[in-house]
């Protein structure tokens, strides 16, 4: 019992969840305001390590500064993938009503393209750096400083997003559009722009994740999907397009991850998580802070 | 399913410039593999893949490879799997019927070795496996089919058991992810410590999706072992580590199945792997075997970065077996067949030979890191460095 009062496991679940709670953000804010599902999340996440991987081993760029090319690059790529391919199927009407699926399926090929264009860049070995790995002690725990950074990152980041969700005029706009997309646009808000920054943003966060994690772990072109999956069930426990609950998705999975675990056993990590996220989904159908649907 | 011709006719382009022996222009030899060039097993199986193109350039660099008596060109022809074993035979029988290949080189992977018994058995098709590791393959009917590797569980099992007790290791945790080859591993550790005085004080078991492995590692540094085994795929292994590390674990023996030889675990850990084990049965420094260290600077030089110590050699010395059978008896599918099961083969693993489908020369070896290269510390008759604590993490 005491093992679960250990500042070690609490330091390891704040990592786990600043990671999860900024992988959840970017996919949540595409689906809640244009109901997209963005099966390429993880990949873009992917291209955001690569490019820290690249700036760092070929030039020598550390990852606290190649990571806001990361963003950008992503960033860029985002807007594009709505400029191109977005914007005209939710323009079209016959498109629109079944957005939801189209999105599924055009979000599997970019993933794909996404991933052999990354293989045919780097191959597919794995790829990985030394960076800020230095032993530092915190509260009774010995904890890499990289894991701090991606602590410390991923939660001003979140910070950021919420506040600027919540006080920003942009902010308060695009949630507008989350809560009410028609009644939003009948009080001038213009949802195509907004369409346009919410996925650069979307992907600029993905791009940052795959940053912070490349400085963690090794990074590979097909290593995106488990967190794709990840983020899925954070957003979905939240409530899907829920901000604040993908939030509390994050925490309550990273949670089950480290504290249920040492409760119980890794063997049951799985079936701790798939538990949990089916008993919430069973007694709140809707997601931990989503609505019901009328 | 995209086909991929990696033709190096190099010795065809020289007849034709400057009028080589009509020897050399002869029909290229044609070899088929499947193998993941995409999806999840894409990062682990590349560099197999990179080891059979190395071995073709160098064969048709050195003028083709040797037909019974004829220097023939070789014509690669590589699919992907997309990481789909289910895909295996569907390809591998194109490869056989439509390609009309001459040889086959093996998939990545067990399972991908599994799915093919059949077929080549229908096709009578002699194929030399490499990455597959299970002892259940023992129990497939010899005949077209051959394993090169040692690094099998029912053998490992005992002979690591062997080695904690010659250490005069007391206590042993094991960490064990949840998936076939590293089960398997630790059902036969635990069956070789049953009768000995080496106590199993902490056993525990992750899912390949595991994030964090702090809680495991917690749990085993509380139970204080001599030896920890970390049976783990490097993803995971890469989390053992840093949680290791995170928590100080100073067990003398620190084992990780798979990872530590790999190029970009070293990028990580650097100086932190040393001392720590892992499985294989190939070093560069091992002075017994002469073509193992040309063949590490070769590939090194070629890649950019050094040969594994698993599947690149299992791969390579595939491909040696492959080309020295077929020098002794053609491409005739009975005649090769006879030679690979009955004739000893020089690899850069040194001497292999099989009975029934298991290589029975290559004894089975632990690796340590030491000083950022992987040595032979078990047996001690194929030793090319003597066992060392794990020394403490760096700070």
């Amino acid at each position: 019992m005491d093992t679960l009062f250990s500042s070690q496991l609490l330091v390891a679940m704040l990592v786990l969840a600043a990671v999860y709670a900024l992988i959840a953000l970017g996919l949540n804010l595409i689906y809640g305001t244009m109901r997209l599902l963005n099966v390429a999340h993880g990949e873009i996440m992917m291209l955001g390590g690569y490019v820290s991987y690249w700036a760092f081993v070929k030039l020598g760029i550390v990852p606290l500064i190649s990571m806001l090319a990361a963003i950008l690059l992503t960033a860029i790529l985002g807007a594009l993938c709505y400029l191109t391919i977005f914007k005209a199927v939710v323009r079209n009407r016959a498109l629109a009503a079944r957005l939801e699926s189209n999105s599924l399926l055009i979000f599997f090929g970019l993933s794909i393209i996404i991933q052999n264009l990354l293989s045919l860049s780097f191959s597919a070995d794995p790829r990985s750096y030394a960076y800020l790995d230095a032993i530092i002690p915190i509260i009774g725990a010995r904890v890499e400083l990289n894991r701090l950074v991606e602590l410390a990152i991923g939660a001003a980041a979140t910070a950021a997003c919420v506040i600027f969700f919540r006080y920003s005029r942009l902010g308060l706009a695009i949630r507008a559009l989350i809560q009410q997309r028609d009644a939003a646009s009948l009080i001038g808000i213009d949802a195509e722009k907004i369409n346009l920054l919410v996925f650069s943003l979307g992907f600029a966060i993905a791009g940052l994740a795959g940053s912070l994690v490349g400085m963690t772990t090794a990074i590979s072109p097909f290593g995106g999907f488990s967190y794709t999956i990840s983020a899925f069930i954070i957003i979905i426990l939240g409530g899907l397009g829920n901000l604040a609950g993908g939030l509390l998705g994050a925490v309550l999975l990273s949670f089950v991850e480290i504290y249920g675990v040492a409760a119980t056993s890794s063997a049951y990590r799985s079936i701790l998580v798939y538990g949990v996220f089916i008993a919430i989904l069973l007694v709140r159908p809707q997601g931990l802070l989503g609505r019901k649907s009328a | 399913m995209k086909r991929r011709t990696v033709a190096l006719l190099s010795a065809i382009s020289a007849a034709a410039l400057f009028g080589a022996p009509a020897a050399q222009a002869a029909d290229p030899v044609k070899i088929g593999v499947a193998i993941a060039q995409t999806g999840p097993f894409a990062p682990a199986a590349i560099p197999t893949l990179n080891a059979y193109k190395f071995w073709v350039e160098q064969t048709n660099a050195a003028g083709g490879l040797d037909v019974a008596g004829t220097k023939r060109p070789i014509e690669l022809i590589a699919y992907d799997d997309q990481s789909d074993f289910t895909k295996e035979a569907t390809i591998y029988e194109k490869l056989i019927t439509d390609d009309k290949v001459d040889l086959l080189l093996s998939p990545y992977g067990t399972p991908a070795h599994f799915a093919l018994v059949g077929l080549l058995e229908r096709y009578k098709f002699p194929m030399v496996g490499s990455t597959a590791a299970s002892s259940q393959l023992k129990k497939v009917k010899p005949g077209n089919i051959w394993f090169t590797t040692s690094a099998m569980p029912d053998q490992m099992g005992p002979e690591l058991v062997k080695m904690l007790q010659s250490l005069g290791l007391k206590s042993i945790a094991i960490a064990a992810l949840q998936s076939p080859f590293p089960q398997e591993f630790e059902d036969y550790v635990k069956a070789a410590l049953k009768g000995t005085d080496i106590k199993l004080v902490a056993d525990e078991q992750f899912a390949p999706d595991i994030r964090d492995m702090t809680s495991v590692v917690t749990a085993i540094k509380k139970a204080n072992p001599d030896a920890v085994l970390s049976l783990s795929f490097p993803q995971q292994s890469i989390l053992y580590m840093k949680a290791a590390r995170e928590l100080n674990l100073d067990a003398p023996f620190q084992l990780v199945l798979i990872g530590p030889t790999h190029e970009f675990f070293a990028k990580i850990f650097g100086a932190n792997l040393n001392g720590i084990m892992t499985i294989g049965h190939w070093s560069p420094f091992q002075a017994k075997w002469p073509k193992a260290m040309p063949f590490s600077e070769a590939y090194t030089k070629r890649f950019n970065q050094p040969p594994d110590y698993l599947d690149v050699p299992l791969a390579y010395m595939s491909c040696e077996i492959l080309a020295q059978a077929v020098a002794k008896a053609g491409l005739n599918k009975d005649k090769l067949r006879a030679e690979i099961a009955s004739a000893t083969f020089d690899t850069i693993d040194g001497a292999v030979k099989f009975d029934g489908v298991q290589n029975v020369s290559t004894p089975t070896m632990f690796l340590q890191i030491q000083d950022g290269k992987a040595q032979i510390v078990w047996p001690k008759s194929e030793a090319t460095a003597t066992f060392q604590k794990k020394s403490p993490w760096a700070n």
